[in-house]
């Protein structure tokens, strides 16, 4: 039985698998480093997830999400012989590899398809739910590449990716104290420039 | 601050918090395909590397060992080791007499001064300094 022929259930007993999802992330790796393939499953169906979903809510495009997922597990699996105990979290060094990553396309696409334009909003009453949704996220995209690198990168993983401030710390190398003054300082610049837009973005009424 | 910024109120603290949550509701799902070509990737990768690299210091002594003896290419080197190491032990259980009467006179002694002779000197000097 090969492993790549679409059966990786059966690869790994089902007793394994789950009690290997007890363990760590940290041994999870050990074990991996040794060729151990239920810890190679369970690692990626741990982490896959939590990268993509980050991926994504910085790119807001799945196949890039995807192509930064991939690259980011790879970083990690080439690390895994070399990781140390005392060395950051998995979780947290992955959010680290998987956020620069999401830096540069974004980079890239900003570089490829020139300034981004901001659209016009059509705020005639009776729009789609679902259109101003996107709407808003649009408009929230394009007025955070207007902050100041540092107040974005900070923003975008507190509100954006959702993490605590103790991570973004160790992510960004600075203190807690920087890390609530830059998200404080970008929310405030945000909070206007997106102030003309308020009533065509809906936000007046809800 | 520019006229702007007057005439538009910035967004409140709800209001920039909908819009936040908005990114959070349309995150989707990671799909099953992508995730089993990632799992296939992450085995094998983890068969790549069956062995674990152990830390030099976790090495076992005799590795050490072996790996000096590697590192000294030829007969010569490693025969001159093993002759060393077989005249020490053979020293350490049968020393010769010239051994033998050295280490009894330095057992005999309480320090080494007195085995060159300096230690009256050398305590009467310390007694008028």
């Amino acid at each position: 039985m090969t492993i790549f022929d679409g059966s990786l259930e059966n690869s790994c007993t089902d007793d394994f698998l789950e009690t290997i999802k007890s363990h760590r992330d940290e041994e999870l790796l050990a074990r991996f480093s040794n060729g151990d393939r239920a810890a190679a499953l369970a690692l990626t169906s741990r982490l896959a997830p939590v990268v993509f979903s980050q991926a994504f809510r910085i790119l807001n495009d799945r196949a890039e999400a995807e192509d930064v997922t991939q690259e980011s597990l790879l970083r990690l699996w080439k690390a895994a012989p070399k990781w140390k105990a005392n060395k950051a979290k998995i979780t947290t060094w992955l959010y680290r590899v998987t956020f620069n990553l999401c830096i540069d396309h974004l980079r890239k696409s900003n570089r490829n398809s020139g300034d981004v334009q901001q659209e016009v909003v059509d705020d005639t009453p009776g729009v789609e739910c679902n259109l101003q949704n996107k709407e808003r996220l649009q408009a929230l995209r394009i007025a955070l590449e207007t902050l100041p690198d540092r107040q974005k990168r900070a923003v975008i993983l507190r509100h954006i990716v959702g993490l605590p401030n103790p991570d973004i710390s160790e992510i960004m190398g600075i203190s807690l104290e920087a890390v609530e003054s830059l998200v404080s300082r970008g929310k405030q610049a945000l909070a206007r420039t997106l102030a003309p837009q308020k009533k065509a973005l809906g936000l007046e009424d809800d | 601050m520019t006229n702007k910024d007057f005439k538009y109120p910035p967004l409140n603290e709800r209001e920039l918090g909908l819009l936040f949550d908005e990114v959070q509701k349309t995150t989707p799902e990671i799909s099953k395909q992508f995730l089993e070509r990632l799992q296939n990737q992450a085995i094998e990768a983890a068969l790549k590397k069956p062995q674990i690299a152990i830390a030099p210091e976790e090495r076992p002594l005799f590795d050490r060992l072996a790996k000096v003896l590697a590192q000294a290419r030829g007969w010569l080197p490693r025969a001159g080791l093993v002759s060393a190491m077989f005249f020490g032990v053979l020293l350490g259980f049968n020393p010769p007499e010239f051994v033998l009467d050295i280490t009894t006179a330095f057992s005999q002694m309480e320090r080494l001064s007195d085995l060159v002779g300096l230690s009256d000197e050398l305590g009467f000097y310390l007694a008028h300094t």
